[in-house]
């Protein structure tokens, strides 16, 4: 082996991919045990990009980020949301907890000011959280967002569709989130940072509409039946 | 009383000098546009003199610079100078239009000494880069007397100042031509032989008017002068000489004009967080430009900041002949204080303002917004959107009473196109608004969607069926 090779295999800086070493990377837990699990115990990193790609919205995409939003309310820093689909619903976040003074709701006109928010808002000592939902990016431009993220120790989560899934990108952790029977959400981690991906699990979100029990039989009809004939 | 007197021999040059990078000649010419009225030293340098003609002018100088005399500018410099002024002296008077008196009697307890006071002004004016004659006497015209001359210098002593006017010649004095000519026929040569004359022989063969002008000069007749009061705005302006075209080309005065304003506030104690910027166009209408920070401010640099991004967004319409900033609104400041009762640190507080500066700036201050949940029982209206504000102290209140409601609300009501896959819960009706002509009438359902969607759903009266939110 050459000089260098032996060099980074003492120092123990080569990756190998049969051993899976315990990372010690920043992170947050995601208060999901199931999912911290599958990620070797860590959660969202913190430095660097996640992203979320899914098909629609409702599937239970902004309870599996209500645990963290809820942790950082309390420690006082501001969760930015850039560019939501639609309009975060102030009384149903007010009702999980989440201080919505410290929540900030952001809206571009264009790319150019999508990005330039997003780096300004990761710099920053204040964010504790960044919810993005880009358009369409680049991979160059996500390898920029990358590098702020590094900047500022700070959790980024791109909402982007599930069709960019099959594209690499330089984001730390990727997740496929999908829609189970159950009202679950289905996780598929597609990357993450130190160890193989691959890991599936399913949460359960059914709480999120207060449908914990299971009782369908509570809607005595379905009254579709009686308006569409 | 003792007086200071501050003679501007080139005052508008100064001004104009200072917000000029580079120092070439320069000269101000009268209304018309014919004669060199002041000239500064490279001007003088390169043999211009004031009252030279114009033509004479630039074919000494081909690339002089030149500014058009005018009073209302002049008077307004004049007063930028008595703002200054007025951090070290209470009672000021204009002399338009060169002029600043400042009663420094009593002033010289508080600086310790005269030479004290002499020492602070200078340094003001340094700091300033402005020129001034600096005169002291017992009256108002003893005082601009020697200013004028040239005679300046830093001593209380009656004697001392008495001798220096007396030996002053006539035509220095400030008396009107004829009374001059007068004078001198009657073998007068300077100010202290008139002293001698007596009073009643001055008023019988001279005026009465110039008997009262010779007695305020020597103090034996009273010459009350209302003091100036400062406004409550700040207010800069920068002139070019050369028009500025690039947005790149403010920032250098801008830099000085912060500043100014930066020491300003300290002075008053206060803040803001508003600026205003006028930029004046030779043809066009001005531009205005607001720039406003998240919270109160009043460091230069943080204000630079923010212009610096608000330019770059905002082109240049047509060249800028001046520039204005304005300040109207001051707010107290606070002490800084390492933490606050919540434990919330300094740093904090100021990286969050300075973030939202910045978002406001660039994006505009209504694209950033804040929820809250209001009363009302109809859905789109149980929420509102408000400018962003720093809010500590509201301890949260889970709020558990409140009813189930989605995370997503979407934009207006979207008709349902598909049949839902699983009902879960509802009927629940809303019905309200009939007090503001805003009337809902509706049945919600939570149901589950084919895609995997988990939906809140409504029927209205009218029996159509809509999406109305997401439980994302």
């Amino acid at each position: 082996m050459s000089e260098l090779l032996n060099t980074l295999m003492q120092d123990a800086r080569v990756w190998q991919g049969h051993r899976h070493t315990q990372t010690t990377q920043p992170a947050e837990p995601t208060g999901y045990q199931v999912l911290d699990n599958q990620l070797g115990g860590l959660g969202w990193p913190r430095g660097a990009l996640s992203e979320c790609l899914l098909d629609a919205p409702g599937i239970g995409e902004l309870h599996l980020l209500l645990p963290l939003m809820q942790r950082v309310c309390g420690e006082g820093k501001s969760v930015f949301w850039l560019n939501p689909p639609h309009t975060p619903y102030a009384p149903a976040l007010a009702r999980e907890g989440v201080n919505l003074d410290q929540v900030v709701l952001i809206h571009t006109e264009d790319e150019g000011d999508f990005l330039w928010t997003l780096e300004n808002c990761l710099r920053s000592p204040v964010t504790g959280l960044v919810m993005a939902w880009p358009g369409k990016l680049a991979s160059r431009e996500v390898r920029r967002l990358q590098l702020a993220a590094e900047a500022g120790s700070n959790v980024c989560v791109l909402f982007r569709e599930r069709r960019y899934a099959e594209q690499n990108s330089p984001a730390a952790l990727r997740l496929e989130l999908e829609p189970g029977e159950q009202q679950d959400l289905k996780v598929n981690v597609l990357k993450r940072r130190g160890s193989w991906p691959g890991q599936r699990c399913s949460l359960a979100m059914a709480q999120r509409a207060d449908l914990s029990f299971r009782e369908t039989t509570r809607v005595v009809r379905g009254p579709w039946s009686g308006s569409t004939g | 009383m003792l007086w200071l007197y501050l003679h501007f021999p080139h005052l508008v040059l100064d001004h104009i000098r200072r917000t000029r990078e580079d120092q070439g000649a320069l000269v101000v010419v009268e209304g018309s546009g014919q004669k060199v009225i002041q000239a500064c030293p490279e001007a003088r340098s390169q043999g211009i003199r004031s009252g030279m003609r114009l033509k004479t002018a630039i074919s000494l100088a081909p690339d002089l610079g030149m500014v058009r005399a005018d009073e209302t500018q002049e008077a307004r410099i004049l007063e930028d100078q008595a703002r200054w002024l007025y951090r070290y002296a209470a009672h000021i008077v204009l002399v338009p239009p060169d002029g600043l008196l400042a009663e420094i009697g009593s002033l010289q307890k508080l600086y310790g000494g005269l030479p004290a006071v002499w020492q602070t002004v200078e340094q003001g004016l340094n700091e300033r880069q402005l020129n001034a004659w600096i005169g002291i006497g017992y009256t108002p015209l003893a005082a601009r007397l020697i200013a004028r001359a040239g005679k300046g210098e830093c001593t209380a002593d009656k004697g001392h100042i008495q001798r220096n006017l007396s030996q002053m010649p006539l035509l220095a004095a400030e008396f009107n031509e004829k009374a001059c000519t007068r004078l001198q026929r009657l073998g007068l040569n300077t100010l202290g032989e008139v002293f001698e004359l007596p009073p009643g022989e001055l008023a019988r063969r001279l005026s009465p008017e110039l008997l009262a002008y010779i007695q305020k000069i020597q103090g034996t007749r009273p010459d009350p002068r209302t003091p100036w009061q400062p406004p409550h705005s700040f207010r800069q302006q920068a002139d070019f000489v050369q028009e500025i075209e690039h947005t790149q080309g403010l920032l250098f005065p801008l830099q000085r004009m912060l500043a100014e304003l930066e020491e300003d506030l300290c002075w008053r104690q206060q803040d803001t967080d508003s600026l205003r910027l006028v930029l004046r166009h030779r043809h066009s209408e001005p531009t205005r430009l607001q720039i406003r920070t998240s919270g109160p401010e009043h460091r230069a640099d943080h204000f630079l900041n923010l212009i610096r991004l608000r330019l770059e967004q905002h082109s240049l319409s047509a060249p800028v002949i001046s520039m204005v900033l304005l300040v109207k609104r001051f707010l107290s400041r606070e002490a800084p204080s390492g933490q606050d009762l919540l434990g919330e640190t300094q740093d904090l507080n100021e990286a969050w303002h300075t973030l939202i500066s910045r978002l406001q700036a660039r994006l505009g201050d209504q694209a950033l917004r804040q929820l809250s949940p209001q009363a009302d029982h109809r859905p789109e209206r149980a929420w509102s959107a408000s400018e962003v504000l720093r809010k500590t102290g509201t301890p949260l209140v889970p709020a558990a009473e409140l009813p189930r409601r989605p995370l997503w609300l979407l934009k207006g009501p979207q008709p349902l196109t598909e049949a839902p896959v699983t009902w879960f819960s509802g009927p629940e009706r809303i019905s309200g608004g009939w007090w503001d002509g805003q009337r809902v009438h509706r049945d919600y359902y939570i149901a589950q969607l084919n895609s995997g969607q988990l939906a809140w759903v409504f029927r209205d009266a009218r029996e159509g069926w809509f999406v109305h939110g997401w439980f994302g």
